[in-house]
């Protein structure tokens, strides 16, 4: 407050922000005013006030879709960190330059070219005659092809591979912030490798594990395309099923109601999960 | 019951050491590192004996940290071997040396409270919970931070910090405590109050340490033996009587203390004169009665005396600026017989007022205090 008064140009250095502010809750009160209404089958005009859209989310589908969406979440964001945390690692500490370079190519390039692409790269990989299921058909592995395509299985795997370049970057940014002194002193204490990594480096990450693990969640939770693709309608999660209402149904006032009700859930769910890890969060604690 | 046992366990590594009483601490036998081209250790050969301080003083880049290194296990030697307590363990990981060290910014695991960073050596080695509650406790108070266990080291001001590290390394009974230029971050009062509380502490223990520094006043301070290094050399070991009275090497002499140094010519092995006047030297690199008879005599401010001008026997001097310092002042003179400006520190507050800044005098050679070494050999 006092900062703003004190330099009066600091508030032209906040106006992009509020602009984007007042278009963001434009859209959502837009949205929240959708939810309220009716929906009118064969209308694209919905009818008048009505709370039938929430009520309808009580339906055992939609709690299903609510309860599958936060499992793929949960089963991503988890996966990716402990994809990421070793690559992360390495980019900080690798002592050669060559090892550094392919790592961060390999791990940040995918940022490059979009969900949707990496997504159809997914299905060539995943498909019943895609490479997985040719190579192990033709070793003999497996006699039929693994089912991977439209299963909850094949979108988590497409779904780390999307999050992983924003995880490995948090993750590294907080890594390469612990003093290696501390790991020299843990080993002049008589700590092995191991339990200077799980008792010094892995609680002063923690930050970046949180931080990452925050980001992949939100991330996955609002993801279209690959739940889309990869799912194949099998696998709904709620921003496909917005999508379906939304777009084959035309049923807005219910499609805006569950996307409400996806952004709170998030919320909720991001706030206990600050809750919980608080005390983790403090052990990284350092200025 | 539980005291019993505890007691027995507090005494077992002291018994283990005075059955290999003689055995050196450390023990460092011809030992080389090289950073690429850049060789940072050149065959040092170096004991340290039990329960003493030992300091190796350089300037920056001499080598003296590559030698804790060594000794930590954070570096592996190219050539030689060390051994702790008589055991070899150049091929030992770090984690398995029994060496404690207090790093030059303490390196406290901010994610633990005090208590759980002065326990961390005692928890890994499997220590039971009780004695290490105990041990911990011990060595707080053996710092003079009882009841600090609770606080987070981002609490603590850096004299407490430093304390905490002292007691995190101390705390395992290490055969060897290894000390970082652990005074750097302090401010000068707390330095010299530490400096004197460190000593106390290593005394009463009875640790043998290591002490990397390259504050001169702070070795001569607070060592049994130093070790003066240059250029990834041990240029001499001694006491700190010998490494200031005495030294042997050219680079000693000048890096250790404050000196004045006069060009001299070699009369004897142990002679040298300057504009004149002949005197004995304590010191002197090898004398080649073929070789120029060029030399540097190196002369202690405390030395040096001030007497009228023309006293036979005296260099002619003209006094330049006094430093008044409370308990002495120093003069400082220049004269045709050394390169810069030469500096006696004086005593009496008359002799100070006899000469006036301007003034001729004659500087008064010690007879026999100087030490010699040849001018064509490199400072290092």
């Amino acid at each position: 407050m006092s900062a703003l008064s004190d330099r009066p140009f600091l508030r032209l250095f906040v106006s992009p922000a509020a602009l984007i502010a007042v278009g963001f809750s434009a859209a959502v009160i837009a949205i929240l005013q959708f939810s309220l209404r009716a929906y009118i089958p064969g209308e694209l005009e919905p009818g008048g006030f009505s709370l039938g859209n929430f009520a309808q989310m009580g339906k055992p589908i939609y709690a299903r879709a609510f309860l599958d969406t936060l499992l793929i979440c949960i089963e991503t964001a988890l996966i990716t960190l402990v994809l990421a945390y070793p690559l992360a690692f390495m980019l900080v500490r690798a002592k050669s330059r060559v090892l550094k370079s392919a790592l961060l190519v390999t791990a940040v390039t995918p940022l490059f070219l979009g969900e949707v692409v990496r997504t159809y790269s997914w299905i060539i990989v995943l498909g019943n005659s895609g490479f997985v299921n040719s190579v192990l058909l033709n070793l003999g592995l497996i006699d039929r092809p693994l089912q991977m395509m439209f299963t909850t299985f094949g979108v988590v795997v497409a779904l780390v591979h999307v999050t992983l370049p924003v995880m490995v970057i948090m993750l590294s940014a907080a890594i390469s912030h612990i003093d290696q002194g501390y790991e020299k002193a843990a080993a002049s204490l008589g700590a092995s490798p191991a339990r200077t990594f799980l008792t010094v480096t892995l609680p002063l990450s923690m930050p970046g594990i949180i931080a990452g693990v925050t980001t992949a969640f939100a991330w996955t939770f609002s993801a279209f395309a690959t739940p889309q693709l990869i799912g194949g309608g099998q696998v709904n999660t709620i921003s496909t099923l917005v999508y379906q209402l939304g777009f084959a149904s035309f049923n807005f006032p219910f499609a805006a109601a569950l996307s409400l009700a996806g952004l709170a859930f998030t919320i909720i769910v991001l706030a206990l999960f600050k809750r919980a890890t608080r005390p983790l969060e403090q052990l990284g604690g350092q200025a | 019951m539980s005291t019993m046992l505890t007691n027995t366990q507090h005494l077992a590594p002291a018994a283990q050491s005075s059955s290999r009483r003689n055995t050196p601490a450390v023990k460092i036998d011809g030992v080389s590192k090289a950073f690429g081209d850049t060789t940072a250790l050149h065959e040092a050969w170096l004991t340290v004996e039990k329960g003493e301080f030992l300091t190796l003083l350089g300037p920056s880049g001499c080598g003296k940290t590559t030698i804790l290194n060594l000794i930590a296990g954070f570096l592996e030697s190219d050539r030689g071997e060390i051994f702790i307590d008589g055991v070899p363990i150049t091929d030992e990981p770090a984690y398995r040396r029994d060496v404690g060290i207090v790093f030059q910014n303490y390196a406290l695991f901010p994610h633990m409270t005090v208590a759980k960073n002065v326990g961390y050596g005692l928890k890994m080695r499997g220590v039971p919970k009780a004695e290490i509650a105990q041990r911990v406790r011990e060595a707080l108070e053996l710092v003079k931070l009882p009841g600090y266990g609770d606080r987070k080291p981002r609490e603590l001001s850096g004299g407490q910090q430093q304390r905490v590290a002292l007691a995190r390394a101390l705390v395992i009974r290490p055969k060897v405590l290894l000390l970082d230029e652990p005074f750097s971050a302090l401010d000068k009062n707390l330095r010299s109050a530490m400096q004197v509380e460190l000593k106390q502490i290593q005394r009463r223990l009875g640790v043998s340490t290591v002490f990397v520094t390259h504050d001169q006043s702070e070795a001569l301070s607070m060592s049994d033996r130093i070790a003066v290094m240059s250029a990834g050399m041990i240029r001499q070991i001694g006491s700190p009587t010998e490494i200031y009275r005495q030294p042997t090497d050219r680079f000693v002499a000048s890096f250790v203390g404050d000196t004045n140094v006069f060009q001299a010519e070699r009369r004897s092995p142990s002679t040298v004169s300057v504009g004149g006047v002949t005197v004995g030297v304590r010191s002197t690199d090898v004398y080649d009665p073929t070789a120029e008879p060029v030399a540097d005599l190196f002369v202690r401010p405390e030395d040096l005396a001030v007497a009228d001008a023309g006293t036979p026997g005296t260099l002619a001097g003209r006094v330049t600026a006094k430093v008044y310092q409370g308990g002495y002042t120093d003069l400082y003179m220049e004269t045709p017989f050394a390169e810069g400006s030469v500096m006696a520190r004086l005593n009496g507050q008359d002799a100070v007022a006899r000469w006036p800044d301007g003034a001729n005098v004659g500087l008064v050679l010690p007879a026999s205090a100087g030490v010699a070494f040849s001018a064509s050999r490199d400072a290092g």
